[in-house]
């Protein structure tokens, strides 16, 4: 479950990991590091989160108030800060998810264009 | 961001940001628990991979990275960064200031003052000069004034009245049959009320006392749009039944004085000159009635009570006498008619009402009715305290700009002392913008405590402001309200030139190459700007500094001229008091008697030497004039031949020390039976008798009046009203040779204090009338004194901010001094090594400082030489351009600047050559 060697996986893109997040803690209540695995899982271990800018990251989302934090116990019972989307960040997960789908549809029209379709 | 919305957003950080702010040890310690669990979940995923706990423990170090960090961005994130940079800023700005308290002193000390200074000046200024009627819609009232030329109709008149430089005459006063007239069909008004203010005696609570009373008209309340705070207003009714109309609405005030703000107060009796009146509303606290915005009466009463409470003054009731003019008038134009047209119309109906009422003599003249302003009542404030406001707010203005270029001068010198410490912290990474906000930050922190002083000072100076400007013996309490716009205005002035020069120095750093100003000295890089702009602010200093000096000076000199005039009679151990009659109770003849009586026992009481009563106080500001007609002189019509007189006791020239020249005194042989004698100063003597010997002639007082009163005596010159005329002609006469008095004021030559006094003398009063009061008790010194009390606050005031611009240029000075022999030691120490004596040093030093003080002098002459012209008619005995105080301003201000030369001088001279050289 840890992170493979770096240069088989993708960078992230500027500004989507307040999006993986959000997307991430919309499946259920998760600690930071939970969010960590989860993005990696689902990527199909494609994907690095570093490490370094999870933290910041969550405390901005919850500073913003797109998702709250509670305390409770981890699967091996130790005390650990469990993230959930808050109503607000369900709104702004959705807007964002339909930006990026359009965003990824243009530039994918855009990618595949060849000289005779013009 | 879409979905969120936007207020939504900022009010989740806003409630994040305060529990973090408000929490932060909680979330200090959530974020280390958190990153420890993250640690201990990534080494326990390690060694389920199998690897060592030890090598587990580390991999999942280096994969996190330094904890530190991730902290750091984690308290961004909730906005706490900025917060600790404040905080860390200001701890510094704190330590910095502390570690200079001098500079700190100084800085904040002038800021202050200056603060302190304008907020009370502009506050007292506002309210004197600029705050209308506390009534509804204050800006439509209008007064009523009339102007004429010199044989204007109104002969008789009691009340305000101006002549203008063009000879024509105005005043306010009109007859009330007059206005009775026209208020029952006011052209263009929609209604005129009439009132009129007049001292009286009233006995509250059993205490006789002395009130301001306003008689006003049944529609005064009505017209102005006041409700009385508790009962009714005075109404229309009250004027016309005689029953119900002893009625009378008493101020706030005096309902808090003397009831304690008890409803009870209602239907509680008052006796005014001895008539008792039911009390039936308190007015609205703030209500001062349409006189004045500064002062409210004590009654107010129905005008119909006129006859029964004051003097009659002419044949018959003032309330039916159509020629004796008294009475205020105030009223509304009508809603959507120009003031120019009801005016207009107005004065129309006025000048036909006036012919068909009153008696218009030949070569009378109707004068022209004006509508003028009365939103802030009869302006009578203004005329008094407009000129010396006028002056105070320049001084002050003077001291806001002294203070700032105090300040500015203060910070451009110390940003360049720290020119290099802003370099080395930009060649460590600080931002220019992270430089410039710790500057910033220090600049606040200087501001926050010279506005914390100035607050304090503005907030105490308001109330000492006018007990400047009024007499102490007199209960005349101007509210000054703390007026918060003013204080956040200079406020605002001083903040924005302390973060103006607080960042000038901090943006010429972000401009110097870091590593130029590292590899030299500081100080070469940016001499030249800063030297130049720093001595410029010194200049102007110097300048500021010599006109509010040459401005103390004149004003000193007016006060120490005034002060030291001879006024004629001998002002030690003089008291004053006055005892006023009603006359309803002491018509003519019984108050001669009861005067006669009083002075008779007070004249026994121990340790009085003399007593006299007489009509008129001396410099107390009034004065009464009539008719002097010498036997044979023709009568022409139209001339003025009226002198100042006065109605004496006969025992008036003992008493104030007045010498009998020739002639005789009066005395107990001058009776209300014995022929009428009068004596005459001598101006009067030289003025209308040139060449011939006045004793013995016989003139009239009256034209009208047959009666001849022989001159007995000829008495030296003294002062009347005020100090700045010369003494004026004038002639007495006995009271007890009047037919009526009404109150006068006693002169008393004793050895008591007004101390001691006062029970003593409301003792023989009250033996006599216990509801007759002994009102302002004060010694003629006191009297003199209040009458130059504007004069006495213009003097204290510019020479406190004389004094104060004089300490800030020393400041100023030394600092610009002491910086530039700091910047040219080593020259200094380059010409020591070539031979130059320490004294050659020296006096470089020195006249460098005096060409720059010469300069500013020179300036400040310039200004203060166009100043001093506008206040020429404030001056007494002393030109604006008066050479004495020019010389000794600018000999003082020279002083000054080789005193605060002097140190850095001496530290030139004693630099060290090798020492110097070595420096840097």
């Amino acid at each position: 479950m840890v992170a493979k060697p770096e240069e088989k996986q993708t960078e992230l893109l500027q500004g989507t990991l307040d999006l993986l997040i959000l997307k991430a803690v919309s499946l259920g209540p998760l600690h930071g590091y939970g969010v960590l695995l989860r993005i990696q899982q689902i990527s199909g271990e494609e994907l690095i989160v570093q490490q370094g800018s999870l933290y910041p990251a969550l405390y901005r989302l919850e500073h913003q108030g797109a998702i709250a934090s509670e305390w409770g116990d981890s699967e091996n019972n130790r005390r650990a800060k469990y993230y959930r989307l808050t109503t607000a960040g369900k709104k702004r997960l959705d807007a964002e998810t339909e930006k990026w789908n359009r965003m990824a549809g243009i530039i994918a029209g855009i990618l595949s264009a060849t000289p005779g379709s013009l | 961001m879409s979905g969120q919305s936007w207020a939504s957003r900022k009010a989740a950080e806003l409630s994040s940001w305060l529990k973090a702010v408000t929490q932060r040890r909680r979330v200090e310690q959530e974020m280390d628990a958190e990153l420890e669990f993250h640690l201990e979940a990534v080494t326990a995923d390690l060694i389920r991979a199998g690897k060592s706990p030890q090598e587990a423990a580390r991999q999942a170090r280096i994969a996190l990275g330094t904890a530190l960090t991730h902290k750091e961005g984690m308290r961004t994130s909730l906005g706490l960064r900025w917060f600790d940079e404040l905080g860390a800023d200001l701890r510094y700005a704190t330590r910095m200031l502390r570690k200079s308290p001098g500079f700190t002193a100084i800085a904040a000390g002038s800021l202050a003052l200056a603060i302190g200074a304008n907020t009370a000046i502009f506050s007292v200024a506002k309210v004197l000069l600029y705050d209308r009627l506390q009534i509804p819609n204050a800006e439509q009232l209008k007064m009523l004034r009339w102007i004429g030329d010199d044989k204007v109709i109104a002969h008789h008149s009691w009340g305000d009245f101006d002549t203008l430089p063009d000879r024509s005459q105005t005043s306010s006063v009109f007859p009330f049959p007059i206005f009775r007239e026209m208020s029952l069909h006011p052209a263009g008004m929609e209604s005129l009320a009439g009132f009129k203010e007049d001292g009286m005696n009233a006995t509250v609570r059993g205490t006789a006392r002395r009130v301001t009373v306003a008689e006003v008209t049944g529609n005064y309340y009505d017209t102005l749009g006041v409700r009385p705070q508790l009962g009714r207003a005075i109404q229309l009714a009250d004027e016309t039944s005689s029953e119900s109309g002893n009625v009378a609405v008493i101020s706030d005030g005096l309902w808090s004085r003397e009831f304690g703000r008890s409803p009870d107060a209602l239907g509680q009796t008052i006796t005014l000159n001895q008539a008792k009146l039911t009390i039936v509303g308190v007015n609205p606290a703030h209500f001062t009635g349409a006189k004045n915005v500064l002062e409210s009466p004590d009654l107010f009463v129905p005008i119909s009570l006129e006859p029964l409470l004051t003097v009659q003054r002419e044949k018959s009731s003032d309330l039916v006498n159509p020629d004796f003019w008294w009475l205020n008038i105030v009223g509304r134009v009508k809603p959507g008619i120009p003031e120019t047209e009801a005016q207009q119309g107005l004065g129309v109906q006025f000048e036909a009402v006036v012919r068909a009422l009153a008696t218009v003599k030949q070569g009378d003249t109707i004068p022209r009715l004006q509508l003028v302003d009365g939103s802030r009542g009869l302006h009578w404030a203004d005329r008094m305290f407009k000129k010396p406001m006028m002056v105070l707010l320049g001084l002050t203005g003077l001291v806001l700009l002294l203070a700032c270029a105090n300040v500015a001068n203060l910070l451009l010198a110390r940003g360049a002392h720290r020119q290099r410490e802003m370099s080395v912290r930009m060649a460590l990474g600080a931002a220019r913008a992270r430089v410039a906000r710790q500057l910033l930050t220090e600049s606040l922190l200087l501001a926050l405590l010279g506005g914390c002083g100035g607050l304090l000072l503005g907030y105490v100076g308001r109330n000492v402001l006018p007990r400047l400007l009024t007499n102490s013996w007199e209960d005349f309490n101007i509210r000054v309200p703390f007026d918060w716009a003013v204080f956040a205005c200079t406020a605002l002035i001083i903040l924005a030139t302390g973060i103006l020069f607080g960042l000038a120095p901090a943006l010429f750093a972000a401009r110097t190459e870091v590593s130029s100003s590292l590899k030299e000295s500081a100080q070469t890089t940016t001499r030249r700007r800063r030297g130049l702009s720093g001595k410029a602010l010194v200049g102007l200093q110097i300048a500021l500094s010599t006109m509010l000096v040459i401005g103390a000076g004149l004003f000193l000199r007016t006060l120490t001229a005034l002060d030291s005039q001879d006024v004629g009679f001998n002002t030690d151990h003089l008291v004053l008091f006055d005892v006023s009659p009603p006359a309803a109770r002491y018509p003519a003849g019984k108050d001669v008697a009861l005067h006669q009586q009083l002075e008779a026992r007070m004249a026994g009481l121990p340790g009085v030497a003399h007593v006299t009563p007489s009509a008129t106080a001396y410099l107390a500001g009034s004065m009464s004039n009539s008719d002097f007609l010498p036997e044979g002189e023709k009568v022409v019509k139209n001339k003025f031949t009226a002198e100042d007189f006065n109605t004496v006791g006969n025992d008036f020239f003992p008493t104030l020390g007045i010498n009998i020249i020739a002639g005789r005194g009066f005395n107990a042989q001058d009776t209300a039976t014995s022929p009428k004698v009068a004596i005459i100063n001598q101006a009067l003597a030289k003025k209308r008798f040139p060449g011939v010997n006045p004793i013995g002639r016989m003139f009239r007082a009256d034209r009208d009046d047959t009666q001849l009163i022989r001159i007995v005596g000829i008495c030296s010159d003294t002062y009347y009203y005020t100090l700045r005329d010369s003494p004026p002609a004038q002639f007495f006469v006995p009271y007890v040779q009047q037919k009526e008095v009404h109150g006068m004021t006693y002169q008393m030559r004793t050895s008591l204090s007004t101390a001691a006094l006062a029970p003593v003398l409301r003792n023989v009063v009250q033996a006599v009338d216990r509801d007759l009061p002994v009102t302002d008790l004060r010694t003629q010194r006191e009297q003199i004194a209040a009458t130059l009390s504007i004069e006495r606050a213009l003097a204290a005031l510019t020479s406190g901010f004389g004094v104060l611009a004089l300490s800030l240029a020393c400041v100023g000075i030394y600092g610009i001094m002491a910086y530039s022999v700091a910047q040219r030691r080593n020259e200094i120490g380059i010409r020591l090594a070539l031979g130059a004596q320490p004294s050659q040093v020296r006096s470089m030093v020195l006249r460098e400082s005096t060409g720059l003080t010469v300069a500013g002098v020179a300036v400040g002459l310039a200004g203060a030489l166009a100043c001093t012209k506008l206040v020429r008619s404030m001056l007494y005995g002393v030109s604006p351009d008066d050479p004495t105080t020019i010389v000794v301003g600018a000999a003082v201000l020279l002083a000054v600047a080789i005193v605060a030369t002097w140190i850095p001088a001496r530290r030139a001279a004693g630099v060290q050559p090798m020492d110097a050289l070595r420096h840097e």
